[in-house]
């Protein structure tokens, strides 16, 4: 029997994959010095970012974190604390920021033995606990209910360009995560974990380290965050309208795929955009249906469906 | 070496107040196919489920190849040696076939390129291999038994356990497993086999165990099983 | 600490205690049946609470005469609504996490309705019964020789503890003695097994629905006499309420539901009156965060097997 070897369409995957993170790259990196718009810019790599995080728990590891902004929230409060309480400077503080998100992960990780929505409102709900926490410590570590007010710290782009490095270290992770066996055990777990199990793979400590990676990516966007906007509060730092977001993103463009958070991100900040432009009113109710047309009509997101649909193209895309 | 792969001593397993596994003992020796059956609810999937780690049993001794894996997890047990197939096919459904094969191997120190091509060879043996870059999901029923039997294959498990390998199989594909497994038994691995169809079962088995209400009531070769009366009573009731 | 204060606690802690009981059972009604969690609960409940609102100043309805007329209309709502978004559900992957975002989507667009029609502000719901308060008993020298206490409930405090503990009875002689709620226990132990037995999923699903539906409405116009106001954005706080509460409870156990909501109530209300007030926000969350570390089951669920 021929067997031609599978080596081929790996190849030519991964070709398109770091073409297009080169083209992004370059793209992004030119915003700056052309005069472009850096605060749409900033907050579209976050949110690529942050769906290619969630991505590594939800879309490889079928674990749904509805309190994925606990980590994001974490990261901008360590910058700002480090920053205006102790004084450090702000190019320590982001990866102390990661830091502290992974341990906020490891502290929530025995949660990860819950599956399917009860994992989900039990970790909606430390995020939550996380926030009421937040506003009740003192006031001169967290600034209460009114936060911390940072100001300008650096020149606006050494925070734009920080941004664009945690974007494409995201990237890099989800393409070798893809491809590694751990990504495959992953995957596997989501599918079946009973059936994982039994094959040999170690569940608890593959899901693990998923859930630490997710963790480390909002923790570190939330610390850039801090950084370039110069002010946060409990209120927009763990606002569940984030998680939410995110994991629309996602799911819009296909959990489980590399390309997918960031297919999805970029269609739905640019419909969320003419939406704002056009509906102001109708803003949130418009992104309550996209939600639900998504989730009843394009349940595997953008990328998924075309998977799914044409087999052809998973040949192209990872 | 002694001649038992596998020994079952004293099992219990309950489920609040119902004893599924009543004081179960027996051993299952290399390179034997031992068949377990029993009517429905006698507890042989129950029974599979404490050997491999997915119940935790409440007494008994389960020992393989002389290390102690009473209640050790899933994936411990795996990594001893045990593989097995469920009753209800449980493939990952959105992987590759390629990659649903590599999965038991993600341990393997051998590199991707040589897991691929051990996992090609699996597929054609179960006449899969057209369907290589196909996700689980798009497998017929039967094709997904034939799935997880090449995956277990690639494991390379001294012990293997089959639930309900032919439950639902059409025949020429039945054929291809009763294959396969003699085939695997031949290079020397065991295998402990529940089975409705009996006419697969005395034919594969060397040794009978049948199960009813929780206990073994009767064992033997395959001629002694078939002729007991408690066994027929049992079956067919009284 | 004196014992009017406490005994305050301990009527408030009651009262809130069944509001809460109640979302908890109706949510945990729809999780059990149908595996969805409602993130859209919250805003049922205020919809209700706007419901009783518009009768009570266009039409001068009292909100007790609202109270059947909002059952029907979210039952029907919710059973109509059932069939609108849920049997598409089926075909996801993931058919909990999607009921989860499905439901946060409508969430989202009923608030913004809900802002839209009635526009960002608290409204007050201005309806009282006479006397306005009731004063229960007389503590003697409460506050020092000479100074008696007085513990005093709000009447309107009295009626929606009163309805709601008619409505949990009929709600759990309904899930015990009736061949539906019979029904929707069974489903509730066992989705697949009730069909094999001829009850049609669909229907069933559809009823529990509407029955969520209606007593998230009946909470919130039993809401307007706890607390009579209505936020369109407070929507949110009742959902997670509900969520503390079934996790408490157990998921998908309506009866755990009912018992975690009186403690969760008891437990926030006393702790406002014997602790100091940053700690007594907390203290509800540290035992929910104990109960999901030490009892992940919740405290009257059964432990699944391993």
């Amino acid at each position: 029997m021929a067997r031609p070897r599978l080596g081929g369409p790996d190849a030519v995957r991964r070709l398109i994959w770091y073409g297009l993170v080169g083209l992004i790259l370059v793209w992004c990196a030119a915003v700056p010095p052309a005069g472009g718009n850096l605060s749409l810019y900033f907050s579209l790599m976050m949110w690529v970012t942050l769906a290619t995080g969630l991505n590594f728990i939800a879309g490889f590891a079928g674990y749904m974190p509805f309190g994925y902004v606990a980590f994001y929230g974490i990261g901008t409060y360590t910058t700002g604390i480090a920053v205006k309480v102790l004084g450090l400077s702000v190019y320590a503080a982001v990866p102390i920021a990661g830091g502290v998100g992974v341990l906020l992960a490891l502290l929530f990780a025995p949660t990860l033995r819950l599956s399917g929505i009860y994992f989900a409102i039990v970790s909606l709900s430390l995020a939550i606990i996380c926030q009421r926490l937040v506003s009740l410590l003192p006031e001169e570590i967290t600034g209460g209910s009114l936060g911390i007010n940072l100001g300008v710290i650096t020149i606006r782009e050494h925070g734009y360009y920080t941004m664009l490095l945690v974007l494409v270290l995201a990237l890099l992770t989800a393409s070798w995560l893809a491809r590694s066996r751990l990504g495959k055990a992953l995957k596997a777990i989501r599918d079946d974990p009973e059936a994982a199990e039994a094959m040999g793979v170690n569940v608890p400590r593959s899901r693990l380290f998923a859930w630490l990676l997710s963790a480390l990516f909002a923790a570190l966007t939330g610390g850039v965050q801090a950084w370039f906007t110069g002010a946060l509060d409990p209120q927009t730092a763990f606002d569940v309208l984030i998680t939410a977001k995110t994991v629309i993103y996602a799911m819009a463009g296909g959990l489980g795929t590399v390309l997918g958070p960031l297919i999805g991100t970029v269609v739905l900040v640019w419909v969320d955009e003419l939406i704002w432009r056009s509906f102001p009113v109708l803003n949130n109710f418009l992104l309550g249906l996209i939600i639900a047309a998504l989730i009843l009509f394009v349940p595997r997101g953008i990328v998924g469906s075309l998977m799914q649909r044409y087999p052809r193209v998973r040949r192209y895309i990872m | 070496m002694s001649a038992a792969l596998l020994a079952v001593d004293g099992l219990v397993k309950r489920f609040g107040g119902l004893v599924a596994v009543r004081d179960v003992s027996f051993t299952v020796n290399r390179g034997n196919i031992v068949g377990l059956i029993g009517i429905n609810g006698a507890g042989k999937t129950t029974l599979m489920n404490c050997v491999n780690g997915i119940y935790r049993t409440d007494s008994g001794r389960v020992t393989f190849d002389g290390h102690d894996i009473t209640r050790r997890t899933p994936h411990e047990i795996a990594a001893h040696g045990v593989g097995r197939t469920f009753q209800v096919p449980r493939t990952f459904h959105r992987l590759s076939l390629i990659d649903n094969l590599m999965i038991p191997v993600l341990g393997s120190d051998l590199s991707d390129a040589e897991l691929t091509e051990q996992a090609e060879a699996c597929l054609a043996r179960v006449n899969l291999y057209d369907l290589r870059g196909n996700n689980g999901e798009e497998l017929s029923g039967g094709q997904q038994k034939l799935l997880e039997l090449a995956r277990v294959m690639m494991f390379d498990p001294r012990l293997i356990l089959l639930d309900e390998p032919f439950a639902g199989v059409n025949p020429s594909l039945c054929r291809i497993m009763i294959h396969e497994i003699e085939a695997m038994r031949a290079a020397g691995t065991t295998f402990l086999l529940v089975s409705h169809d009996l006419t697969s079962i005395y034919r594969l088995s060397n040794h009978l165990l049948v199960l009813n209400q929780g206990e073994i009531i009767a064992e033997g070769g395959v001629a002694d099983v078939r002729d007991n009366p408690d066994v027929i009573e049992a079956y067919l009731g009284n | 600490m004196n014992s009017v204060l406490l005994i305050n606690g301990l009527l408030g802690g009651i009262v809130f205690g069944m509001v809460y009981a109640l979302i908890g059972a109706s949510l945990n009604v729809l999780c059990g049946v149908l595996r969805i969690i409602n993130f859209a609960h919250g805003e049922f409940i205020i919809a209700g609470g706007f419901f009783a609102y518009v009768m009570l100043t266009f039409l001068g309805l009292n909100p007790l005469y609202t109270l059947p007329v909002a059952a029907a209309a979210f039952f029907v709502a919710g059973y109509g609504l059932y069939y609108l978004l849920i049997p598409r559900l089926a075909r996801s992957d993931e058919p909990e996490t999607s009921s989860f975002l499905l439901m946060f989507g409508v969430s989202l667009m009923l608030v913004s309705s809900m802002i839209w029609i009635f526009e960002a502000d608290v409204r007050p719901v201005n309806f009282s019964f006479d006397p306005i308060n009731l004063v229960l008993f007389t503590v003697e020298d409460a506050y020092g020789p000479g100074r008696d206490g007085r513990v005093i409930v709000p009447t309107a405090r009295l009626v929606a503890l009163a309805i709601n503990a008619a409505i949990i009875i009929a709600m759990t002689w309904f899930l015990y003695r009736t061949l539906p709620g019979k029904a929707m226990r069974a489903a509730i132990m066992n989705r697949e097994a009730v069909q094999i037995v001829g009850i049609d999923i669909h229907r069933l699903s559809a009823w529990a629905f509407g029955l969520a539906a209606a007593l998230a409405g009946v909470t919130g116009v039993v809401m307007t006499l706890v607390v009579p106001s209505i936020d369109p954005n407070g929507g949110a706080d009742f959902t997670l309420i509900g969520f503390i509460v079934i996790v408490l409870g157990g998921l998908g156990h309506p009866v755990g539901a009912l018992a975690a909501g009186v403690l969760f109530g008891l437990v926030e209300q006393m702790s406002n009156v014997l602790l100091p007030q940053a700690a007594a926000q907390m203290l509800g969350f540290m035992i929910l965060v104990a109960v999901i570390f030490f009892k992940p089951a919740g405290l009257f669920g059964l432990e699944r097997s391993r």
